[in-house]
């Protein structure tokens, strides 16, 4: 999947395609002009646009490249987090609205989000170990017996799963399960609380040995 | 006033001086009629042969005496004294004066009955007493019509200028009518005074906002760089523990710069006043974020909220936040085991109070006064925070015109009440 990256913040256009690179192809623009020109030249499935650019509004610009490239997906990063802005930045065919600060594994997440939203992805079964996910039912099954998860573990086990390979740390998935209402207690013990309660529930019907605790970091599924 | 009781006290002893001093001078003047018909008609149309002469009026109230005054030596003297009149004994008050006349000295007397004098000083003092008063009831009347009058735009600056004004000062008030140039100035003064300080506030809201998103794309920066030097998955560990360390001071910086937007944006008025809140369903849904931690610290929850209650023209999310930062609070500063009480009650003054209860540590009472205040450091606020969530807090609250208190005691737990005007 190709991904072009609107963003004049050089260094911050860098580290998001440093990270999405291992899952897509990224282009990137530094202006909005340069931008444009980037579309008229490729086909992109996703446009990270910044709001903030030098030469045109964000807004604007997400009109004219959605007439460029109506296929693409646009999601929308800005400092401005101004309400009126999501909404209007919506309601002119953005499909998600991130604010900045953001972290990279939520921007990833957005996008898969998106992903599966458009494609209808029949298939949603994911196979973890000797399970499966899935992700519209937000289910696991171990064969065909179904595991009961709390919301929390469930939101856990697949934003994990989503990244698998991936380390995460424990701030990263607390700002993912509590948003905003994420403790400012770092140090907490929450997600270690969850973690433990999914092996727990897991371990009875085969191994987990693909969930990682990573020392000092946090988490990581490996498979 | 003051001046107006020492008259009062005073009038007797004013009315009887002036009384007695009326009185001398009539003495004095008898005393003259008396000489003048003596050097017209002779002594003798007095004495007619005799020594002595004396007369006095029906009741006894004034009387005139001659004698020989043999060789005494005397000016004239006005007395208070006792005379024997038909074996009265009676208080006049006497005039004395010797002349001579033909060679022979006499002392002639003219007395008038102290009794008689006083005897109008009843009346006058009344008199003078209904006067003083009438004047002062008078003067005060036309003091109050006058200053109503007057000071009428005075009275119009303070009421539109001053009092209940909410900040900032955006509502636009006409300028007072007035001819007094004094008022004009102040009521000049005062706007340009206002606008000043509007102005301030101004600049102060815009660069708070300014810097806060300026400062976003730099966190941004950094927080995707640590995030994707961990997700190089380095076996270093001591560098891992490291970056992790960098997060987590750079997720507290995200935290300050993100309350102090929050604030600036609703100070800003970019949160619209249209949602329709029950307190009930409200707490439900915060409980459910915050079960963990309640979990956490085994901390037992009470909710005693009645399920009817609808609040209006609130901004659900800024509610939302308010009641969170409380409840966060109360988890935070509680102690193991403790508990948490969230308890309405409807007041009959149209008055909604929601009142959030803890078992914590509590607030020290020189520290109490300051816990709305941004960045203020309170001692419990060492454990871990920015001091900006009651702050956020009380910003909401003045957004919405709604009351807040809190009520503490260290060791003894806090008690915030939240009162929601019922309109």
């Amino acid at each position: 999947m190709k991904v072009l990256i609107i963003e004049d913040e050089k260094a911050m256009a860098a580290e998001m395609q440093a990270y999405l690179e291992k899952s897509y192809c990224c282009d990137l623009a530094y202006t909005a002009r340069h931008g444009l020109e980037k579309m008229e030249e490729n086909q992109y499935d996703f446009i990270l646009l910044d709001l903030g650019l030098p030469d045109r509004d964000g807004l604007q610009l997400l009109q004219e490249a959605r007439k460029n490239c109506p296929e693409a997906s646009y999601i929308i990063l800005t400092a401005r987090g101004q309400l009126e802005d999501r909404i209007k930045g919506l309601h002119m065919g953005a499909d998600d609205y991130l604010p900045k600060p953001f972290s990279l594994p939520e921007l990833q997440a957005r996008m898969q989000a998106i992903s599966r939203r458009k494609f209808g992805l029949t298939d949603s079964k994911v196979a973890l170990g000797d399970f499966d996910i899935d992700l519209h039912q937000r289910s696991v099954f171990f064969e065909d017996q179904e595991i009961s998860l709390s919301r929390r573990e469930f939101d856990l086990l697949s934003y994990m799963l989503l990244h698998k390979n991936r380390p995460l740390t424990r701030m990263q998935l607390s700002e993912h399960i509590w948003g905003n209402f994420s403790n400012d207690d770092y140090d907490s013990n929450f997600i270690d609380v969850h973690i433990k309660n999914i092996r727990k529930k897991l371990s009875a019907f085969a191994s987990v040995e693909w969930l990682q605790t990573l020392r000092h970091v946090g988490y990581k599924i490996k498979i | 006033m003051a001046i107006a009781i020492l008259f009062v006290l005073l009038l007797p002893f004013l009315v009887e001086d002036i009384a007695f001093r009326y009185n001398d001078n009539y003495l004095k003047e008898q005393k003259k009629k008396v000489l003048s018909v003596i050097w017209k008609n002779g002594i003798d149309a007095y004495l007619q042969g005799e020594e002595n002469y004396g007369s006095y009026t029906m009741l006894k109230e004034e009387y005139i005496s001659m004698e020989p005054a043999g060789n005494a030596r005397l000016p004239d003297t006005i007395a208070t004294l006792q005379r024997v009149v038909e074996g009265d004994t009676l208080t006049y008050r006497v005039l004395s004066h010797i002349f001579t006349y033909q060679h022979n000295r006499y002392m002639l007397e003219v007395g008038k009955k102290t009794a008689t004098i006083s005897q109008y000083n009843r009346p006058l003092q009344k008199v003078a007493l209904y006067v003083l008063f009438g004047l002062i009831v008078l003067t005060t009347l036309a003091d109050l019509i006058f200053t109503r009058l007057l000071l009428r735009p005075l009275g119009v600056i303070i009421s539109t200028r001053l009092v209940n004004r909410k900040f900032p000062f955006k509502d636009h008030v006409p300028s007072i009518k007035t001819s007094t140039t004094d008022f004009r100035y102040l009521d000049d003064s005062l706007v340009e005074l206002m606008g000043k300080i509007n102005e301030a506030f101004e600049k102060e809201r815009e660069f708070t906002s300014n810097a806060s998103h300026e400062l976003m794309t730099p966190i941004t920066i950094l927080q995707n760089k640590m995030e994707n030097l961990i997700a190089e998955d380095s076996p270093d560990e001591e560098l891992q523990r490291k970056i992790i360390g960098m997060m987590k001071t750079l997720h507290r910086l995200k935290k300050i710069v993100h309350s102090l937007l929050l604030i600036s944006r609703i100070e800003n008025d970019q949160f619209p006043k249209t949602d329709d809140v029950s307190p009930y369903l409200l707490l439900t849904e915060l409980m459910e974020e915050l079960e963990h931690r309640l979990e956490d610290k085994q901390l037992q929850f009470n909710m005693r909220l009645s399920r009817e209650i609808v609040l209006h023209h609130l901004n659900h999310d800024l509610i939302f936040q308010l009641v969170y930062n409380l409840l966060n609070n109360a988890i935070k500063y509680n102690v193991p085991q403790g508990q948490i009480t969230v308890s309405d009650r409807v007041l009959p003054g149209e008055m909604y109070q929601l009142i959030i209860s803890d078992t914590g540590i509590g607030i020290g009472e020189h520290e109490i006064g300051a816990i709305f205040d941004r960045f203020k450091k309170v001692a419990r606020t060492e454990l871990e925070g920015y001091g900006l969530g009651l702050s956020i807090a009380k910003t909401i609250t003045q957004y919405h015109g709604i009351e807040i208190s809190v009520s503490s005691a260290i060791d003894k737990g806090s008690t915030f009440i939240v009162s929601f005007p019922l309109v």
